[in-house]
């Protein structure tokens, strides 16, 4: 049903820069404009949640493409959840015991965080645009660090590569897939452990190195239902979140025991 | 008899349980677990607990450990657990009069108060990332201990009756320096006068064990009431489920309100698993002899005592760990 939906909308779109994109003789040439959508605007996380894939897509208005695969433009794709801060840490040897060292602390590290584009973010524009927009998982700010540690470089690939690890960090070049001459779109798959929140998705259209066009989309990620329901009587009313797991334990008791007793 | 290739259909028939469909969130771990899994580890532990007449929560944190779900967390669901098994477990014994209210309300005191000890050592040493750590220590030491002294009485208790030695209970009417205690207080079910301080200590350990280990800890509770305190066999079991209940609802409690490592559904569903298991285990129990299963309870506590400390004597193939900020291990 969402991918037939999100299929009517690429089509939609596919027809509509046959006017757009040839303006009349004699006019300025307009430049070109990014348009672009989500497939889905809101998840909801319940028991069956085993991760979902969203569609990103879109068009460039008055697209100056000639011919389709051409390459004049590229797109790429930053989708971030909340940031929050995390504490890393490594375990060294104790007396034979591998124990956790002390916590390097980072302030803000996106709770999910996804790049994707047409090509190698360094084919696209230059290192200095790709550190200013957060483009790449090495261009990725985690904010603030605790303290100067001789060892920046192993803990902020380490934390990368564990939230790689768990698709929590993904960075696909390639992914973007251009349709003809103005149309694009691509795929981001959201794992089972994504957090809740307002995540952005910022979609920058470049050419020549330069971003002429850039849009920004919000999905809402949310706990529902049941779950919705636990979550939230876990972390607010925590001491009725506990009775009640009491509760439901000796009613889980009684019936065993109803269930089983032999008279 | 079942063949190999007859064995091979039959799991491959079951191999459909794998599939996502089976795939249950834990709203609080934040983790996806397959339900069909974890309802098997319920029963398995429930059965293991049912044919030896034990809590199982020794076996359960653990085991949860091994599957990937955060010590703490592990350790705060196995105590709600706990609840629902020994519900069934003390309604039997209830009704069988094996219950010194007494004695267990003195035991309950000393455990709440554990247990608020345990709850907030929990808290410190998960804000400092060890908590994983010192529960996996704390393990290897106890399962150790206690493994070694169940084989050492369960292979005495083979070559007994082996040599056809009736085996030695204890021997009534003895004092032991807790007599000297102050605070006496008189237990009539148990026929017992003896100061309040014993069963307060006891009662104040097993609830620290159970907020931090997740264990119900009867284990140490059941010899220490015979031989401490010597309590009539007969009542032994039934108070300290008895006991278990009340400290391991007020654990669960604690870990919800000040932890936040406390997964209901993760809980139910072992619960399930465990009571069901429990069922079958008493009955297979039934069918074993008292010192070839002990023994072999014992194997099993030292099987899971090794894999602990291998876990942390072997080098991790990841060094690094992140966790988010305040919330650790």
């Amino acid at each position: 049903m969402r991918a037939a939906l999100s299929l009517a909308a690429l089509l939609a779109i596919a027809s509509a820069p046959a006017w757009a994109a040839e303006p009349a003789a004699g006019q300025p040439t307009p430049s070109e404009e990014l348009q672009s959508d989500l497939s889905t605007r809101e998840i909801s996380i319940q028991a069956n949640f085993t991760g979902i894939e969203i569609l990103i897509y879109g068009s460039i208005d008055f697209s100056q493409t000639k011919a389709p695969d051409t390459g004049a433009y590229d797109v790429v794709i930053v989708i971030r959840a909340p940031s929050h801060p995390i504490v890393a840490r490594r375990k060294e040897r104790v007396a034979g015991i591998w124990v956790n060292g002390a916590g390097k602390v980072y302030l803000s590290v996106p709770g999910f965080y996804a790049a994707l584009s047409t090509r190698p973010f360094r084919a696209i524009t230059s290192d200095e645009t790709l550190k200013k927009l957060g483009i790449g998982l090495n261009n990725l700010d985690l904010g603030k660090v605790s303290k100067d540690n001789p060892d920046q470089e192993r803990f902020r690939s380490a934390v990368i590569r564990l939230k790689e690890k768990q698709n929590l960090f993904q960075q696909h070049d390639g992914a973007v897939a251009f349709i003809g001459r103005s149309l694009f779109r691509a795929a981001v798959a959201l794992p089972v452990n994504v957090p809740i929140g307002r995540y952005t998705a910022d979609i920058y259209l470049f050419r020549d190195g330069q971003v002429i066009s850039k849009n920004q989309s919000t999905l809402e990620v949310n706990k529902a239902g049941f779950e919705r329901v636990i979550y939230l009587l876990a972390f607010n009313h925590p001491f009725i979140y506990g009775l009640l797991a009491v509760l439901v334990a000796v009613l889980a008791g009684l019936a065993g025991w109803f269930a089983f007793r032999r008279e | 008899v079942v063949r190999a290739s007859e064995f091979w259909f039959l799991v491959s028939d079951f191999w459909f349980l794998a599939s996502p469909m089976f795939q249950v969130y834990l709203p609080i771990a934040e983790i996806s677990v397959n339900l069909v899994v974890m309802l098997g580890l319920g029963a398995a532990v429930g059965f293991l607990s049912g044919m030896f007449g034990v809590g199982g929560g020794f076996l359960l944190t653990p085991f949860l450990m091994f599957s990937g779900i955060p010590a703490s967390i592990a350790v705060a669901t196995g105590a709600n657990q706990i609840v629902a098994t020994s519900v069934s477990g003390a309604l039997a014994q209830w009704r069988r009069d094996n219950i010194d209210f007494r004695m267990g309300t003195v035991l309950i005191a000393g455990g709440v108060v554990g247990a608020l000890i345990g709850v907030f050592l929990l808290k410190a040493l998960r804000e400092a990332g060890q908590a994983g750590l010192i529960i996996s220590l704390t393990y290897v030491a106890l399962l150790g201990i206690v493994g070694a002294l169940m084989l050492a009485e369960s292979i005495r208790a083979i070559r007994r009756a082996r040599a056809g030695k009736p085996a030695s209970g204890r021997k009534p009417g003895q004092h032991n320096w807790i007599h000297g205690l102050p605070l006496k207080l008189r237990f009539p079910r148990s026929r017992l006068y003896i100061s309040a301080i014993p069963p307060l200590v006891i009662g104040w350990v097993v609830g620290l064990l159970t907020a931090f280990l997740g264990v119900g800890g009867g284990f140490i509770m059941v010899p220490a009431m015979i031989y401490l305190l010597r309590m009539p066999t007969n009542i032994v079991i039934g108070t300290s489920i008895f006991q278990i209940i009340f400290v391991t609802a007020v654990v669960t409690v604690l870990h919800a309100s000040f932890t936040h490592t406390l997964d209901v559904v993760l809980a139910l569903i072992l619960a399930t698993g465990g009571v069901i298991g429990g069922q079958f285990g008493v009955r297979a129990g039934q069918r074993l002899r008292g010192e070839q299963l002990r023994a072999l309870l014992a194997m099993m506590v030292f099987a899971v005592a090794i894999r602990l400390l291998l876990d942390l004597l072997l080098k991790p193939s990841e060094l690094f760990s992140i966790a988010p900020l305040a919330a650790g291990a």
